[in-house]
């Protein structure tokens, strides 16, 4: 399940991935430019800084940029850093499990094929680069200030 | 990007042309278990031609000595020649006697090994008489050249043999490395008779000074064995238990360095608070190992490579319990003594010089003998290999950006000089390290050549 917490790191590291390479952004322009609470975004950068996707400066003409190019940056990446094991309910995880309450997980017929479907989750997202990711959603984005300017 | 095309129709991607003769460069264990994968196709134009320059077959170096306690480090349930059969060897060892069901979990002599794979080999052979298409060949490769149609392979002998591709599986350098001075290497013609009192220092504190430790006791040396690497670290024993279950969903992919490290702490903290061994935690990680080396950035490869590395070999790479159970009665008695530090003067003679890596002081050993164990891994540019020098220097190949193998793709496929990959120029085993990170011990190879054979013949 991708949480709040992992949509809008992907969406900051969206924002980055825009930006001329080595160029910094203000987590201020972020977190407006992506409706992202301040707060919460400052917290999610952290966590990415420490995973090693990107790099921070401190001061008045500090900011955040990439760490590493955006074509090499995975989504299934991000997604493990921040929301941790890739699953689609909390049962079908291995490392980070945690027992339904009202199901036996040996006999959880809904549980082995989430169990599957956690396989193609990761084949998907490790698949895809931010850069790619970037790249899908352009079209979109666009038409999101005509509308308001509209 | 014309070298790609001619891939794609080869590999039978675009259309159904797939390649049929295919020259194996070396017939060691990779070559063989190659060898094996490739001739499972039921395609009867294919010819898998083997050239190996010892007069055996499997043995290579990991498998040729005679020596009754050199035992595999890993047990027979890891050593099956075939990745979709693991039971084939503990089978062959129970048909023969060599191992009874109780036993479990085996290390067999590495020379019972490479008669595994000979008579594995051998059956090949006689199964592949009337067909035609395994031949092997007994002669020396000198170097690989692209032709027209595919490669011509140079042999000692004068004669070339050509296929539509190679597949290098030359494996391991026979010679120790540049710049281990005046250590050699135990077994080889330099490694003469010794006084059995002499003490001698070996490099190296791993699975190869474990090994030197073995012949030493077994030529009835008693002279006391000084072993020395950074961090004077022996490797674990192995014990019998269960990996636990990881999805590739539960591992975190394309991090720093440092973050995989406190993830995997945390992991194997966690196991033990649960009574499980951290042994589990190392070998249920094991599958991935492929893809979290592959996934991390070349920053995170280099200071895993510098800094992480020997802590992981010495609990990822362990020895069969009875071998630990004599170095560290050695290591007690005062035969074996480790030594963290650095060499920082060899005199003739020799008296060697070596800085604690702790208190930074200097001590001296006079020994009679200089033993390089310090282990299979080392940059390929200085590599003894004059084939694999070769193409590097005929721009056929290149290094891997951290220089522990050549570079080639996932697909097993040489990457040239100028970045071009190869669709006739291959390559498995230990000459892939730096795109498959693991790949020096059966299990990890066995895969490989199963893959790459499915890859070129379907």
């Amino acid at each position: 399940m991708l949480t709040k917490k992992g949509k809008y790191g992907l969406k900051a590291l969206v924002h980055l991935a825009r930006l001329p390479v080595g160029q910094l952004a203000f987590v201020n322009d972020i977190a407006t430019g992506n409706n992202i609470p301040k707060k919460f975004l400052d917290a999610i950068l952290g966590e990415l800084r420490n995973a090693g996707f990107v790099q921070s400066r401190k001061g008045k003409e500090g900011g955040y940029r990439l760490a590493r190019p955006a074509d090499e940056i995975k989504v299934g990446h991000v997604v493990r850093v921040l929301d941790g094991p890739l699953a689609p309910i909390p049962c079908a995880s291995r490392t980070q499990y945690q027992r339904c309450e009202d199901c036996n997980e040996a006999t959880c017929q809904v549980r082995h094929l989430m169990l599957e479907v956690r396989q193609a989750i990761a084949e998907v997202l490790d698949q895809r680069s931010l850069a790619e990711m970037r790249d899908i959603a352009g079209d979109e984005d666009l038409s999101v200030p005509l509308k308001i300017q509209a | 990007m014309a070298p790609k095309t001619i891939g794609a129709r080869m590999t039978g991607r675009a259309n159904s042309i797939i390649p049929s003769s295919i020259i194996i460069v070396g017939g060691g264990a990779s070559g063989v278990v190659l060898a094996a994968h490739l001739l499972k196709s039921p395609n009867p134009d294919l010819r898998v031609s083997l050239v190996e320059k010892r007069p055996h077959f499997g043995q290579g170096m990991a498998y040729s000595t005679l020596l009754s306690a050199h035992v595999l480090n890993v047990s027979a349930l890891g050593m099956s020649a075939y990745a979709d059969d693991p039971g084939n060897f503990s089978r062959w060892l129970l048909e023969r006697g060599l191992a009874t069901p109780e036993q479990a979990p085996v290390y067999a002599p590495r020379s019972v090994y490479a008669r595994y794979l000979k008579e594995l080999l051998d059956e090949l052979e006689a199964r592949e008489q009337q067909t035609g298409r395994l031949r092997l060949i007994r002669e020396e490769s000198l170097s690989i050249s692209p032709t027209a149609s595919g490669v011509e392979v140079a042999l000692a002998n004068g004669t070339s043999v050509v296929a539509h591709l190679a597949v290098l599986a030359t494996g391991h350098d026979e010679e120790p490395g540049a710049g281990q001075g005046h250590a050699i290497r135990m077994g080889s013609e330099a490694d003469s008779a010794l006084d059995p009192e002499a003490r001698v220092l070996v490099l190296g504190t791993g699975l190869s000074m474990v090994d030197a430790f073995l012949s030493l006791e077994q030529r009835g040396h008693r002279g006391a064995i000084v072993a020395v690497s950074r961090r004077g670290l022996l490797p674990s024993p192995h014990r019998k238990g269960n990996p636990i279950k990881l999805d590739v969903a539960d591992i975190p992919l394309g991090t720093q360095l440092s973050y995989f490290v406190g993830w995997f702490r945390d992991l194997i903290r966690e196991n033990q608070k649960a009574g499980i061994d951290w042994r589990d935690v190392v070998d249920g990680l094991r599958p991935f190992n492929q893809k979290i080396w592959q996934n991390w950035p070349s920053s995170a490869k280099r200071r895993f490579v510098e800094h992480t590395k020997a802590w992981w070999d010495i609990h990822r790479h362990r020895m069969a319990p009875q071998v630990y159970a004599r170095v560290t009665e050695a290591v007690q008695a005062g035969r074996i003594r480790l030594v963290a530090g650095r060499i920082v003067d060899i005199a003739a003679g020799y008296t060697v010089e070596v800085q604690s890596r702790h208190t930074q002081r200097l001590e001296r050993f006079d020994v009679a003998r200089i033993y390089d164990c310090t282990g299979i891994a080392r940059d390929i540019s200085t590599t003894s290999n004059s084939m694999v020098r070769s193409l590097v220097d005929r721009g056929l190949a290149r290094p891997d950006p951290l220089r522990l193998g050549l570079d080639v793709t996932a697909d097993c496929e040489v990457i040239a000089g100028d970045g071009t990959v190869s669709a006739k120029i291959l390559a498995v085993g230990p000459l892939t390290r730096g795109t498959f990170f693991e790949i020096d011990a059966i299990p990890d190879i066995r895969v490989q050549c199963a893959r790459l054979s499915k890859r070129l013949l379907g």
